[in-house]
């Protein structure tokens, strides 16, 4: 008999328990914040300064995980293949949820059907810029020069944003100029500076030192309208119309992640970026806050796949 | 003149009590990961990156910056005491300074080492102070051409240093060239041999590689021989060298100073190459070549105070221009972005208390480091005696740990235990993996920049020897490598090298 009441008491137990479970808030524990690039470059600054705030707004440590490798293939496919619970993260880019999935041939994970859209972040312009010895003053100069002379251009790497932009900027205003990679965008930076190579398409945030200094000579930022923290450099489509590029960094989960846990994640990115000392750091940073709901971030990356195919395409970049 | 009271705001800047308090945690940390072996600054200054949020940056990046130096200096006591080096840059230093140790002169290779990295660290950060702006345009005059002729000597000179046959160094240096192939193509994005994986499309790991050969390697053989234990910590007899023997340091260390300062400035491991120029420079000048490998002083001194002087000049292009010239440099500028200081030529005017407050504690952080250091050699020493079969588990924890944090990739981890086995069967060869890793380093920099030099010529190869500073490089590996093969160097050479076979 005592024995009996012990089970019942137990199993009454047991179920308070697990009814406590079901109705615990997400999140419970810490969250992992995979990055799938490198410490100290750009994402990885974005994607601490969130995790540091979001996690004040959670009430759980999102932790930071770098997960470099393959362009930022390897982290985003840790992520899609992680439990669906939302206690794995990816701090996606415009990398890893356009370019790479076009330009790989085998795709190690699909960006739309595998994730789970929490959050567009921010969008960041990248520019047009040209070492002060470079005759051309103007995108237009810049342009007649490459058709009178051989120019070349650095970029942070074969299949980057940055490499696209530039194929972007050729095949709209119908030049030639040779494509030199960098791994990475300090040495393409270096040569740059060094006027070893005239021209370099690169992120506002790690050029605009060396603009504001006028050691490079900014001809013009991708983004259809000029970027506020230089109202002075005009955008590239004042010149050739309708062009537009900019990287961008968003939050998602892997697909299958419970509703609850997205709506709770998007909406502390939501309060986060409503900081002011966040939206000040992304400012100097000159990045745009966009903060979306999980839907506008679908569609966004429906529109940039769009966007991107034909470039990829015609600019005949693919990678095994 | 300006650079006293710059120095003065900085020294004020960097002797507050906060401040001096973060650079003791900065260099005690360093020296600890230093100690450690694979876990290296890169790592750790990666994982202190989100606590440096909450600080002044001032202080953080004073704390960073004394991990990274405080690294150097622990990374030469284990190279010294067990042949293996902490750090991938005091790997030179193992060379004599292991031999050092086993003829029961431990002591004095320890506070050479300290006494040559506190002078050339004083020195080098008296170049920052000076040079900092004008050597950055040095920098920028080296465009894809003299890189290339730059390696080219690096290799050169990885061949002239080895032990052994030059045809077994030849061979080494070509298979760490092949290996570095691995991963994409910088040019065409075509992967190679990476054997249809993924995780290695970024190429192998150099932490990783040089884990196994020097570190993996190393306990494999030492376990084969159990008697032979080499933890040289009961012939520590004294500590400072006599007068003699600082004698000899002198020169040793001033050229280390020259050539660590200069290759330092320069992007992709300038410590670790300074501290091999430096070593073939003694060898080459010395009266007694033949005592290199055996335990000499001046192949402790020297590339110690090169691989210092190195570390400091390396921060020349990180805070006059923003350009990292290794990864801790690219930490230090993620570090800065997170304070909302936007790395470049502006720093200096800008932010001149973070500026010269940086370079002040760098002498504060060195002082500190030889005080601390001279008396807790013997912490370290102790750390050591802990017998092998506690020890060398936990070194390898320590070190898949280290080699895991980097990427998070467990395919770095295959590599290590692949290349420990390597490294194992290449010293059963008697093959020196100092030129593998020499020739992984260089080979994708290497061909990186023979690309890049031809596309800019658009195909025209006379611009390696058109270009001044790509010719006098390309004109001295040719001089390395024909006193190399002068029959009669080559004689005495075989002579040093089959004695310390022996």
């Amino acid at each position: 008999m005592p024995s009996i009441t012990r089970r019942i008491l137990l199993g009454s137990a047991l179920a308070l328990g697990l009814a406590g479970t079901a109705a615990a808030e997400f999140p419970e524990r810490q969250i992992t914040l995979v990055i799938p690039f490198a410490a100290g470059g750009s994402t990885d600054v974005v994607g601490r300064i969130v995790a540091e705030r979001m996690s004040q707004e959670l009430g759980q440590q999102v932790v930071v995980q770098n997960v470099g490798g393959a362009g930022g293939s390897l982290g985003a496919q840790q992520v899609a293949q992680a439990e669906p619970d939302g206690y794995t993260i990816l701090m996606g880019t415009v990398a890893t949820h356009a370019l790479n999935p076009l330009i790989l041939k085998q795709k190690p994970y699909d960006p739309q059907a595998d994730f789970a859209p929490v959050s567009l972040l921010v969008l960041v312009p990248n520019v047009l810029a040209v070492h002060p010895d470079v005759p051309a003053q103007t995108v237009q100069e810049l342009i007649d020069l490459a058709k009178a002379e051989p120019l070349a251009y650095a970029s942070s790497g074969n299949g980057t944003p940055l490499h696209l932009s530039g194929e972007l900027f050729k095949a709209m205003a119908g030049v030639e100029i040779d494509h030199i990679p960098y791994k990475g965008s300090g040495p393409a930076l270096t040569d740059v500076l060094g006027n070893q190579v005239p021209i370099i398409f690169d992120n506002l945030p790690s050029a605009s030192g060396h603009i504001s200094s006028g050691k490079l000579r900014a001809l013009g930022v991708t983004t259809a309208e000029r970027a506020p923290s230089f109202p002075d450099v005009p955008a590239i489509a004042e010149t050739l119309p309708g062009y537009e590029t900019y990287s961008w960094n968003a939050l998602f989960a892997p697909a299958g992640t419970p509703p609850e846990a997205i709506e709770a994640l998007a909406a502390a990115a939501k309060t986060t970026m409503a900081d002011p000392a966040v939206a000040d750091r992304m400012a100097e940073f000159s990045a745009t806050i966009v903060a979306s709901t999980p839907d506008e971030l679908a569609e966004h990356v429906k529109a940039e796949m769009a966007k991107w195919e034909p470039v990829v395409r015609d600019a005949n970049v693919s990678m095994d | 003149m300006d650079l006293l009271s710059n120095l003065a705001l900085g020294f004020g800047v960097a002797s507050s009590l906060a401040n001096l308090a973060f650079c003791l945690i900065g260099v005690l940390l360093g020296t600890l990961i230093g100690v450690l072996p694979g876990i290296g600054a890169t790592a750790t200054i990666a994982m202190l990156l989100p606590i440096t949020f909450q600080l002044e940056p001032v202080s953080s990046l004073i704390m960073l910056a004394g991990i990274y130096y405080g690294a150097q200096y622990g990374g030469s006591t284990t190279a010294i005491l067990i042949n293996m080096p902490g750090e991938s840059s005091s790997a030179v230093t193992a060379i004599d300074g292991y031999q050092m140790a086993r003829n029961g002169r431990a002591g004095t290779a320890l506070a050479t080492a300290a006494l040559g990295s506190f002078f050339a660290g004083s020195v080098a950060t008296f170049l920052v102070a000076i040079f900092a702006p004008p050597l950055t345009t040095i920098a920028l005059k080296f465009g894809a051409a003299e890189y290339f002729s730059l390696m080219v000597m690096g290799l050169m000179m990885s061949v002239a240093l080895a032990h052994g046959s030059v045809l077994k160094a030849l061979a080494m240096v070509v298979l760490g060239l092949l290996l570095g192939m691995v991963g994409t193509d910088v040019y065409t994005g075509a992967p190679r041999f990476t054997m249809g994986m993924n995780q290695f499309a970024d190429g192998l790991n150099f932490v990783a590689v040089a884990v196994g050969v020097f570190g993996i390697a190393e306990i494999l053989r030492n376990l084969e021989d159990e008697h032979d234990r080499q933890v040289m910590t009961k012939n520590i007899t004294r500590l400072f060298p006599n007068r003699d023997e600082f004698r000899q340091m002198i020169g040793p260390v001033l050229r280390g100073t020259g050539v660590g300062s200069v290759l330092g400035i320069l992007p992709g491991g300038g410590a670790i190459l300074a501290a091999f120029a430096s070593y073939t420079v003694e060898k080459k000048l010395s009266k007694n070549p033949e005592e290199f490998g055996k335990g000499a002083l001046a192949g402790v001194a020297g590339p110690e105070s090169a691989n210092n002087a190195g570390a400091q000049t390396s921060f020349i292009p990180l805070l006059t221009l923003g350009i990292p010239a290794n990864p801790v440099m690219a930490l230090m500028i993620g570090a800065m972005i997170i304070q909302g200081i936007v790395p470049g030529p502006n720093v200096v005017t800008e932010q001149p208390a973070l500026f010269w407050g940086i370079i002040a504690s760098m002498w504060i952080g060195n002082l500190m480091l030889v005080v601390l250091n001279l008396p807790l050699i013997g912490l370290w020493v102790k750390l050591l005696t802990v017998p092998y079969y506690v020890l060398f588990p936990i070194i390898m924890a320590m070190c898949s740990i280290g080699v895991y944090s980097v990427n998070s990739n467990p395919y770095d981890l295959f590599a290590v235990a692949f290349f420990g086995l390597l490294g194992y069967v290449l010293s059963k060869l008697r093959c020196e993996p100092a030129p593998l890793l020499l020739g992984f380093v260089l080979g994708p920099l290497l061909e990186e920049n023979l690309r890049r030099a031809m596309i800019l010529s658009r195909g025209d190869p006379t611009t390696f020897v058109t270009r001044p500073i790509s010719a006098t490089l390309l004109l001295l590996s040719l001089a390395i490598l024909v006193l190399v093969f002068l029959p009669q160097i080559r004689k005495r050479r075989d002579e040093v090298f089959t004695e310390s076979d022996a």
